[in-house]
């Protein structure tokens, strides 16, 4: 049953799938290790991604017929200015409040969301424009091939991951993000401004995970409301990974596109559609149960 | 606490209706939804029991959520759980006999409750978020079970329609589910769940889910074995929500995945986060509020476009943010205040 060149395809397809998870990963898990938030707002996030191409590129909405490339600079721009506002007007409250508080704001910033788009472009499935639907594939040995926005996903992933960790690294605004994440008041102490160092991670989280969104939208040949599973898919890649942990998000992403493909694959035979969505998420369990704080997760020590 | 009135003993202090005043008001207002019914019309009945069917299972949330601060984001999976095993048991019998309405009800919010504890058991080794990740996790796969064709064996049907004509228990006490019939029972069984979570925040039990809420560190080191007491409350907490799932089944006759997605957790969320976390008035005040809030809501949305019910949970969602945001606490806490202002006016303390 297990014929090798068809195995190869579905890990190609795999990889590139959990590419495109990566990048909305990558966006929760930077926000988690800075501000502290848990973000169940994520697949809401990617879906306005998906949908701003949407609204800037078709006349649908807006009344909008930009180039195809504009939109998507347009939607990662206003990914950007939208950090920018829920710092000011939503989490700069939260500063310090409990756990449920953050993350009741969050669930409930995912229903806004949801509802807003719902309201102004409709339920149904949104095509996105021509130039956006490339056909191109790779070629891979074993009669394998890779389309085109898998092979962006890839790509823009892997450049995400490296330029991330170099920015945490190297440069003065990373090492000021690591400290506000190590440990906040000693920052404030310090001099650093915690309100600026949460705008920063807002907006280029949701910056990058509106990029996932368009790039799982163009997989898919147009933006649908299916793409919000992925906030709940993505919390399998985060918690494998270590939920502060940028690389352990990538990792995490990869493995969990490749559940999801063998599950699509192999086992809905069994169990009936939709295995793919759920093996990750019986992962995503069995990972609480056994090792709880991942890969590259730091486990932090309580004090009394 | 009105002037001239002192507690003298312990008894009273933990009394359920301490002040004269309460005594009054329960007194005045315990006939009032009993005699409601006959004053009411079909419409308005309906909405007041879909209250009381919810209040069960935000109480049940109140337990783990309030009580024992464990974030469940599953109330939709615990609610079709217990639905869903209802009505099979209501279909098919227990082991093929008719155990009637009640005990069916029963058996479904035990079901709930086993997997509430099964989804509690991460809480052994972390706390905090991950319950709600994990709870998250079986939201999504119950969402999946249920609309599973493949699995009808299991379920028993992705939509089911519930029999009318069921016996209370057993055979007996035949109810046809006349509006009137659903109303009492209803009012019956929050009577009874309020009077349960009231009296378990009042014992030993509710105590130690508090002090593991507090700060679950110093509980373990004070003796408390916090780990079968989350999974305590858990249980508690899964069967009254069970419960509910099956009246709420009951009560619209059919059921179907719809019903029972992730925008019901976050209404419930949004009731016992607006009454008052941990109260059970506050939940009832909560309950009642949004459920109203939320009918006149979709009619004014109606009326103004066809396509803007999709913005239903925009407004909850700006509810919610503004009450976490202003008092976290509740308009239960919040009227506490003005009380307390009142009494001392004009003078400041």
């Amino acid at each position: 049953m297990v014929d090798v060149s068809t195995f190869f395809s579905i890990t190609i397809a795999g990889i590139g799938l959990g590419a495109l998870y990566s990048l909305v990963a990558m966006g929760f898990s930077l926000i988690y290790k800075v501000t502290g938030v848990l973000n169940f707002a994520q697949g809401q996030l990617a879906l306005i991604g998906a949908y701003g191409v949407v609204i800037f590129a078709t006349p649908a909405v807006l009344g909008l017929n930009l180039p195809a490339v504009v939109a998507v600079l347009a939607t990662i721009a206003l990914g950007l200015v939208l950090g920018l506002v829920l710092e000011r007007v939503i989490f700069r409250h939260f500063i310090g409040e409990p756990v449920l508080s953050v993350i009741i704001v969050t669930l409930a910033l995912g229903g806004i969301f949801s509802g807003l788009l719902r309201f102004l472009v409709g339920p149904n499935f949104r095509s996105y424009p021509a130039t956006l639907k490339p056909g191109w594939s790779i070629e891979l040995p074993l009669g394998a091939s890779i389309g085109a926005s898998f092979t962006l996903g890839v790509i823009l992933s892997l450049a995400v991951v490296i330029s991330l960790m170099l920015f945490f690294r190297y440069t003065v605004t990373g090492s000021i993000l690591r400290a506000a994440a190590a440990d906040e008041q000693a920052a404030m102490v310090l001099g650093v401004s915690i309100e600026r160092t949460i705008i920063i991670s807002w907006a280029l989280s949701i910056a990058i995970t509106a990029i996932g969104g368009i790039l799982l939208a163009m997989a898919s040949g147009g933006a649908g409301f299916t793409i919000e599973a992925v906030g709940i898919i993505i919390f399998a890649a985060v918690v494998f990974g270590g939920l502060d942990s940028i690389p352990g998000a990538f990792l995490g992403a990869i493995v969990v596109g490749l559940l999801q493909e063998y599950g699509a694959f192999y086992v809905t035979d069994i169990i009936g559609p939709g295995a793919g969505e759920i093996l990750p998420m019986i992962f995503l369990l069995v990972v609480i149960l056994i090792k709880p704080h991942g890969l590259f997760g730091t486990e932090r020590i309580e004090r009394i | 606490m009105p002037c001239g009135e002192y507690f003298t003993s312990y008894e009273s202090r933990m009394g359920l209706f301490r002040w004269r005043t309460q005594r009054i008001a329960l007194v005045l207002g315990l006939p009032i939804p009993f005699i409601l019914p006959f004053a009411l019309h079909g419409g308005l009945m309906s909405t007041i029991t879909q209250i009381y069917i919810f209040t069960i299972a935000v109480l049940g949330l109140n337990v783990i959520l309030g009580y024992a601060g464990e974030i469940v984001l599953a109330q939709g999976a615990f609610m079709a759980i217990g639905a869903y095993t209802t009505s099979q048991i209501l279909a098919d019998g227990l082991f093929g006999v008719q155990i009637g309405l009640l005990p069916a009800m029963a058996v479904g919010g035990l079901l709930a409750g086993f997997v509430a504890v099964l989804f509690g058991i991460p809480s052994f080794r972390v706390k905090g978020f991950y319950i709600a990740i994990s709870t998250l996790a079986l939201q999504f796969i119950s969402e999946w079970f249920f609309n599973n064709s493949q699995l009808e064996w299991l379920h028993g049907g992705t939509q089911q329609t519930m029999p009318f004509e069921v016996g209370l228990i057993g055979q007996w006490l035949t109810i046809t589910g006349t509006d009137m019939e659903l109303y009492f029972m209803s009012l019956v069984l929050m009577l009874l769940f309020a009077m349960l979570s009231l009296n378990l925040s009042r014992s030993g039990t509710g105590k130690v889910f508090r002090a593991i809420h507090d700060n679950d560190l110093s509980a373990g080191v004070l003796g408390i074995n916090v780990f079968r007491n989350k999974l305590l409350a858990f249980a508690l907490g899964g069967f009254m929500v069970g419960v509910a799932g099956g009246l709420f089944g009951y009560y619209i006759g059919f059921i179907s995945p719809g019903y029972f997605t992730l925008d019901l957790t976050l209404q419930h969320y949004v009731m016992l986060l607006f009454g008052g976390l941990g109260r059970v008035w506050g939940a009832m005040l909560g309950v009642g509020v949004v459920t109203v809030l939320q009918e006149f809501l979709r009619g004014f949305l109606q009326s103004v476009a066809s396509n803007a019910t999709s913005l239903e949970p925009v407004f909850f969602g700006v509810i919610i943010i503004v009450v976490l945001a202003v008092e976290p606490k509740g308009v239960l806490a919040a009227l506490g205040q003005i009380k307390d202002y009142l009494r001392k006016w004009p003078f400041a303390y």
